[in-house]
């Protein structure tokens, strides 16, 4: 009987730790700050997790499939520059700026595919390859300058001011609200973005049966050739619709800033990958999975929301941030392991 | 001891003689007696031969003088002295070595000859912290020269020739004072002319003085080295020669019992059109020039010792590996089967050889397993799963191939080896097949399941034809209506159900016959 109980309780740690911690989070920082238990801040929060969810939804199809995109966050800094310098600099209509960087993004993906599959260069080295590369490209557009109404052309001899700007459409994206109400400010437009890309995900990965063959190569590829699953195509899909969510990340992002900073994607990367592994823990599903994602994401939200209103330092943050991720993962793979 | 020690001693020849003996080896995993009271005996200057079809217990025997078990029963003694075989360091400090099938595990790639040459001494600091390569480099080119190996110091392992490896394994054996030295089907992917170096070789480490257990397969290995031989049989001893006998009489000691109830007896054969034909099919040098077509109705089976080429020629049908040369029809039309997509399309499918490795996926449960290959059958708008649908084929499977215990919702993980191959085989009833392949089907399969297995084989064939490799010599005869004996990766010899003769097959897949 005894073993009965710890078995319950790592069972239940297993699959509700994460929800467990959040939930704990959520009260100890309402208790302790003011602010922090509103329904402002409460879409506050969600709007500051939307574009990392995004991102992460991402690297999550790539780690179902059994390998791992490091590009994220060059890619979502490329579509920030991409986009901003397209309308500013030469003056693109919005719509076109978007359809732009999905092309790009489509193109990296096939970029990262080639690499990986046609060359057969492991996922990450292959991927930290194409970081570097969409780096480089994402401050050559703009030669290195952050884009913004009013810059000097950096692509013109006598470097006229531009004409071009960002559009109200373009920045409702990432700053709009809608369902607004006189007591209610209204839901972030990023907010259902996220919403939307988590449940589609969500559909796609757990009731088609596409979902089924992405799951079944990252179970075990062999098998899922020999079953007759073309484990290429959907490898080589897997990556591209990593590079359009990073893309697509990067879009709200753009819109949410307002302008083109260099680099502004980069930080997405480790925290979309830290994303994706908390995901494996929520719910105890011990494989990526959208929902799990999307919990990672704001479990590294409400934390660091918290941690700010507490006037934690900055630089305490991020070994926070490290220890809490190291801790969950620990919990869930000592469990798996003593389940075993 | 030092390194220098070592080679010196080596240089000359042992002066006394070793003797190792088992008495009474046995090892049981869980219910199945893999090795039953085995008595043997190694002794210096002697080549001792054992041979045994698979799963006759040889490596399991191995594993235990070379420590790699923990436990097992009875008693290994050197010269007279007891002595504990518990871990790998055991057999290493008793002069025991291995020289494995795949000795690529034995050797690290991306180091040099030299380097593996020392590896243990590199492992266990007995080369000083800091290494000068060139000392190095220097000492094993002059130890190989005195063993008159000629073997380049700084080419890497992984550009080495499998028989450049074994070398090197070897020589490594004696630079540790090999006293006893096991040879694990050392010819089974050698070239002729290479083995003849190799018997060779063996030949040299007898007169130095070196106990060797040589364990093959291919029985026309053995006048060529050979002066004594145990064969195993069902792990027992089945027969022990003091020399070389007759190779018919080995031919006789291996083969088992056969268990004729096993198979479907009342299966009435009625041949169909053909359905798969191959013309010349070759690939690399595993599989050369297969030519042979299989009938609707049948069951043709591919026997054949490990390493024939059965496993390269069931995956080239399946477009899972590309042929070099030859064609392959399918109701009299030439196809191009690239990939096993294609090959499914085509109405061909496969049950591979490593069920956990290459047809399941361990942590899903039965039902996705059964219906991997067939999704768009359960599925409705936007391809969405249906899951009722689905459950009620995935049952329906269950029940037809009698998976015990019957729930598909449990990890394929989970179910034993028999009833892992039971969903193996469901998951491709959901089709339509033309052609089944199967590789090994009832390998790491308890007796009942084999049973239900061949039935279930054999209830399939009114609709396609069967393709089934095996090693088990007593299986292609049971199951099999028309069976080819591959060695080497050519068919050497045809025989109908009514005239095979277990023993003839075994004949020529061993290479007594050719």
């Amino acid at each position: 009987m005894k073993s009965g109980v710890r078995d319950q309780v790592s069972n239940f740690l297993l699959k509700y730790g994460v929800i467990t911690t959040l939930v704990i989070l959520i009260v100890f920082f309402s208790l302790t700050t003011r602010a922090f238990f509103t329904l402002d801040n409460f879409f506050d929060i969600l709007r500051a997790v939307s574009i990392l969810t995004i991102v992460s939804i991402g690297v999550t199809f790539s780690v179902v499939v059994g390998g791992i995109d490091a590009s994220v966050g060059s890619v979502a800094g490329l579509a920030v520059m991409l986009s901003t310098a397209l309308m500013v600099i030469w003056q693109v209509p919005w719509y076109w700026a978007i359809i732009a960087c999905l092309m790009a993004g489509t193109m990296v993906g096939l970029l990262n595919s080639f690499l990986i599959l046609k060359l057969r260069i492991p996922d990450l080295l292959a991927t930290v390859g194409t970081l570097y590369l969409v780096q480089g490209l994402q401050m050559w557009i703009s030669k290195g300058d952050a884009v913004y109404r009013g810059m000097t052309n950096p692509w013109d001899p006598i470097r006229s001011v531009t004409k071009g700007f960002i559009p109200r459409q373009f920045l409702v994206l990432g700053q709009g609200f809608v369902f607004r109400t006189p007591q209610f400010r209204g839901i972030p437009v990023p907010v259902l973005i996220m919403l939307a890309v988590v449940f589609t995900t969500w559909f796609f990965l757990e009731f088609t049966r596409f979902g089924r063959a992405f799951y079944a190569i990252g179970g075990n590829m062999e098998a899922a050739r020999l079953a007759g699953i073309p484990v290429k195509r959907y490898r080589t899909v897997a990556y591209i619709i990593s590079s359009l969510f990073a893309t697509l990340g990067g879009i709200v992002l753009a819109s949410r800033i307002g302008s083109g900073a260099v680099k502004a994607g980069d930080p997405y990367l480790l925290d979309a990958v830290a994303s994706t592994y908390f995901g494996f823990a929520v719910l105890g599903m011990r494989r990526p999975n959208p929902w799990g994602t999307f919990l990672g994401a704001v479990f590294v939200g409400v934390m660091l929301n918290g941690l700010t209103m507490l006037n934690v330092p900055w630089y305490i943050q991020d070994v926070i941030k490290g220890l809490v991720l190291v801790s969950a993962l620990g919990i869930s793979f000592a469990i798996k392991k003593e389940i075993r | 001891m030092r390194r220098g020690e070592r080679a010196g001693r080596t240089a000359l020849p042992l002066l006394f003689m070793s003797v190792l003996r088992g008495e009474g080896l046995s090892k049981r995993f869980g219910g199945v007696e893999a090795l039953n009271g085995v008595d043997i005996e190694i002794r210096s200057g002697s080549v001792h031969a054992l041979v045994g079809a698979n799963g006759a217990g040889k490596s399991t025997l191995v594993k235990i003088l070379t420590g790699y078990y923990d436990s097992y029963e009875g008693q290994v003694t050197i010269d007279g002295q007891p002595i504990q075989l518990r871990r790998p360091t055991d057999a290493f400090r008793s002069g025991i070595e291995v020289v494995h099938q795949e000795v690529d595990i034995q050797l690290v790639p991306n180091l040099t000859v030299a380097e593996n040459l020392y590896l243990e001494a590199l492992a266990t600091g007995d080369s000083g912290t800091v290494l000068s390569l060139r000392k190095l480099e220097r000492e094993a080119k002059t130890y190989l020269e005195s063993i008159g190996f000629s073997l380049s110091v700084r080419v890497k392992v992984q550009d080495l020739s499998l028989h450049e490896k074994q070398l090197l394994v070897i020589a490594r054996a004696l630079l540790h004072n090999v006293r006893f030295l096991i040879l694990d089907e050392p010819t089974a992917s050698l070239s002729f002319l290479e083995s003849q170096k190799l018997f060779q070789l063996v030949r040299s480490l007898k007169q130095k003085g070196v106990a060797i257990l040589y364990i093959t397969q291919r029985l026309d290995d053995l006048p060529n080295v050979v002066d004594e031989v145990t064969v195993l049989r069902s792990g027992k001893k089945a027969a022990y020669f003091n020399r070389l006998p007759e190779l018919t009489k080995i031919v006789e000691a291996m083969l088992d019992m056969p268990e004729i109830d096993l198979f479907p007896k009342d299966r009435r054969v009625s041949l169909g059109e053909t359905v798969m034909k191959v013309e010349n099919l070759s690939w690399r040098n595993k599989v050369r020039g297969l030519s042979f077509e299989a009938r609707r109705g049948e069951i043709l089976v591919l026997t054949g010792l490990t390493g024939a080429g059965k496993t390269e020629t069931l995956k080239l049908l399946f477009g899972a590996l590309q042929p070099d040369k030859g064609r392959i029809f399918i109701d009299g039309k030439v196809v191009e089967i690239k990939n096993p997509t294609l090959a499914i399309r085509h109405g061909v499918y496969m049950v591979p050889e490593e069920r956990r490795k290459e047809a399941l996926i361990l942590d899903k449960t039965a039902r996705e397993n059964i219906t991997m290959p067939f999704m768009k059958n359960f599925c409705g708008p936007f391809q969405k799963v249906d899951r009722s649908l689905e459950t009620k084929y995935a049952v329906e499977t269950a029940k037809r191939v009698a998976l015990v215990p019957l729930d598909v919702e449990k990890q394929a993980q989970y179910f034993s080896g028999g009833n892992q191959q039971k969903i193996v085989l469901g998951r491709w009833l959901a089709g339509n097949p033309k052609v089944l392949l199967l590789d090994e089907p009832t390998q790491g399969v308890d007796v009942g399941a084999k049973k239900e297995i061949y039935h279930l084989i054999a209830s399939v064939t009114n609709k396609c034809a069967v393709i089934l490799a095996t090693s088990d010599i007593n299986e292609a005869i049971g199951i099999g209506d028309r069976i080819l004996v591959m060695r080497d990766g050519k068919i050497v010899a045809e025989f109908a159900k009514e005239n095979a003769d277990p023993k003839e097959i075994l004949s020529y897949a061993t290479g007594v016959k050719a």
